[in-house]
């Protein structure tokens, strides 16, 4: 779908972090206790659960809302968040999955060029900002896709949108940006 | 009852003493008879000793069956002597098997399993023990265990200075190695005059046998330091005399022959005098070696032949005592035991809208039917049953306090205190553990 040239640019989605509730209320000592893969915080109040299947940790919380982030792809997340809900049900809490919803997904993609940040930046105010005193990267917002890119001088990128498609779209949008300031071209 | 007895076992032999001695008072109080408290003791010990009877035996067997003889270079100019079977009389039985001379510097064999105290050990041999360290013989000794049961290698040529205080000269070398371990000793050992005469030429092989002194001698040394707990001071006034005694008198120098015939009189005086000069480069070597040997030094195997390395070890066993009881009073512990949670499971009031005890056990297809309710409330055949079989409930345990639990990602570090690991069925007691895992 690499509309601007040929090659193929690989997006590797490194996290999803999705969200989704239980419908009722979790007494987390009891899952500290007879769970399994799990790590109480009673100072902050959750409990983590570990899963090794789809590689995730899940974020419990006694209101029954749970965060289940470290998946590869959206649909891993949603595997994760049944399994997940699965234990609970296996602990004896009358669980109901529910408002299942994909909060995050965060990807990196790399240029095959590096990038000149500056020029970059000046021809895409206010959309790009660029402060190397804070961050070495430009960031890059797209409002209408709601992602947000860091583009680092090396081409190297990190995209965190709402989900896969958006983040996919947002790396089309700026690639010919970022085409334009490549750094051998642009200096 | 129990004769030979671990340190684990001696622990545990404790507090069933206390706990009953404790009960006394109150079984009578309520009109039982005392018979009712001894017979609640047998039943408790013959259930121990037949959960951990494997244990000692084994650790009997592995304690002997490690412990390595070193024989010094100069053996072989010695060996028609001492080719003469090491006799090593057992309690019950007679072990005998020949010294092994055949390597050119050291020579060393194990005792045979099963071997049980007191042992007899010709002069001039370097004991190693299951935890590397090295025990100099330089006078014929027997090893026995202590009164309790203490199975660690006897502590040599102690027995030589004991009977004859002689003024020896204080050693200015380890006293920070000294000071402390002295108090506590491995086991008495005794020493037969006899066997000296058997063994003259051994005196010879004390001489060139410098470059084992190091070794033994901070072995020694640090040997003393971890004693293990149950150890009972059978001779405290002598040891402080007899690590002196000892290194000076295997740092004997060349020219000097020790007749042990004449008492050990004559070799303290002398070796005292010449010991200055060598004992800095002696001493140099000594903890070369001893780190070397420390960094093979695995941690269980040596908690199960000397259980206390860390802290003041005279009173090890109060210690551990009061590290054990403290134990079943906490309260939060870091139990990964699946017992524990039912008691507090009955404890727990709240169930928070769910039935426990009902839903816990049902996995009928009720329960299932109600996984997802999405807007669209679907049924429950989407549901993704647990594919990972859980890991199954291993028998290894370890009751504990943790000092701190660390992870990163999912590297897991754990600083535990105060515990008891039942792991392959024997039971270890520890103050502390250290343990690293991935997950």
């Amino acid at each position: 779908m690499d509309s601007s040239n040929d090659e193929a640019l690989d997006i590797i989605v490194t996290n999803v972090v999705a969200t989704f509730r239980t419908r009722c209320h979790l007494n987390l000592r009891t899952i500290a206790l007879e769970g399994t893969n799990v790590i109480y915080k009673p100072e902050v109040g959750k409990v983590l659960m570990k899963l090794r299947k789809p590689m995730i940790t899940a974020s419990i919380w006694s209101s029954g809302k749970i965060i289940c982030t470290g998946a590869t792809s959206e649909d891993e997340a949603k595997l994760g968040a049944r399994r997940l809900a699965r234990c609970l049900q296996k602990l004896g809490f009358k669980v109901r999955f529910s408002a299942f919803k994909v909060v995050n997904v965060l990807a990196v993609c790399s240029m095959p060029f590096a990038v000149h940040l500056i020029d970059f930046t000046k021809n895409n105010r206010p959309i790009a900002s660029y402060e190397p005193e804070l961050h070495p990267a430009a960031t890059y917002r797209i409002k209408n896709l709601k992602a947000t890119i860091q583009v680092f001088s090396t081409g190297s990128l990190t995209v965190t949108g709402p989900n896969v498609q958006n983040v996919a779209t947002a790396v089309e949008q700026v690639y010919p940006l970022l085409f334009e300031c490549q750094k051998p071209l642009c200096k | 009852m129990l004769t030979d007895t671990g340190p684990v076992a001696k622990l545990y032999l404790s507090i069933i003493d206390d706990v009953i001695e404790n009960m006394r008072e109150l079984f009578l109080d309520e009109g039982l008879e005392d018979r009712v408290l001894d017979d609640l003791r047998h039943l408790w010990e013959s259930k121990m000793m037949q959960s951990k009877a494997m244990e000692d035996f084994r650790k009997n067997n592995i304690n002997s069956s490690n412990f390595v003889l070193q024989l010094p270079a100069n053996y072989r100019q010695t060996d028609q002597e001492l080719t003469a079977s090491v006799v090593i009389p057992a309690s019950q039985n007679i072990c005998s098997f020949p010294v092994k001379n055949n390597s050119e510097t050291l020579a060393t064999f194990s005792l045979p399993a099963g071997l049980a105290y007191p042992v007899q050990i010709p002069a001039g041999v370097t004991l190693q023990t299951a935890s590397g360290q090295l025990y100099k013989v330089n006078v014929p000794v027997v090893v026995t265990p202590a009164p309790a049961g203490q199975q660690s290698v006897s502590h040599p040529t102690q027995k030589a200075p004991a009977p004859q205080p002689v003024a020896v000269p204080p050693h200015t070398i380890h006293p920070p190695q000294e000071v402390e371990p002295s108090p506590v000793q491995a086991t008495s050992v005794t020493q037969p005059p006899q066997p000296m005469t058997d063994l003259p030429p051994s005196q010879e092989s004390s001489l060139p046998q410098q470059p084992q002194v190091p070794a033994a001698d901070t072995s020694q040394l640090q040997g003393v330091q971890s004693p293990p707990p149950e150890v009972t001071l059978a001779e405290n006034e002598p040891s402080p005399q007899a690590e002196p005694v000892n290194f000076s008198m295997t740092a004997s120098p060349c020219s000097q022959l020790l007749d042990f015939q004449l008492g050990t009189e004559e070799a303290l005086t002398q070796t005292a005098q010449l010991k200055t000069r060598d004992v800095d480069d002696i001493l140099k070597e000594v903890i070369e070696e001893e780190r070397e040997k420390a960094d093979r030094l695995d941690l269980y195997s040596e908690l199960s032949d000397i259980v206390q390395l860390d802290g003041p070890a005279d009173n090890s066993d109060m210690e551990e005592e009061d590290g054990g009881l403290p134990l079943e009073e906490n309260d939060f512990l870091g139990i990964i035991n699946a017992e524990a949670i039912k008691v507090l499971q009955e404890g727990d009031g709240s169930s928070d809208g769910n039935s426990i005890s009902s839903s816990s056990d049902s996995e009928g297809v009720d329960e299932l039917a109600n996984v997802e309710e999405e807007d669209p409330l679907n049924s429950g055949d989407d549901v993704i049953e647990q594919d990972i079989p859980d890991l199954f409930d291993t028998d290894n345990v370890i009751v504990c306090q943790y000092d701190k639990i660390h992870r990163s990602k999912n590297r897991w570090k754990f600083h535990l205190k105060d515990g008891v690991m039942c792991y392959a069925g024997r039971d270890y007691v520890f103050s502390k553990a250290v343990g690293e895992a991935e997950w």
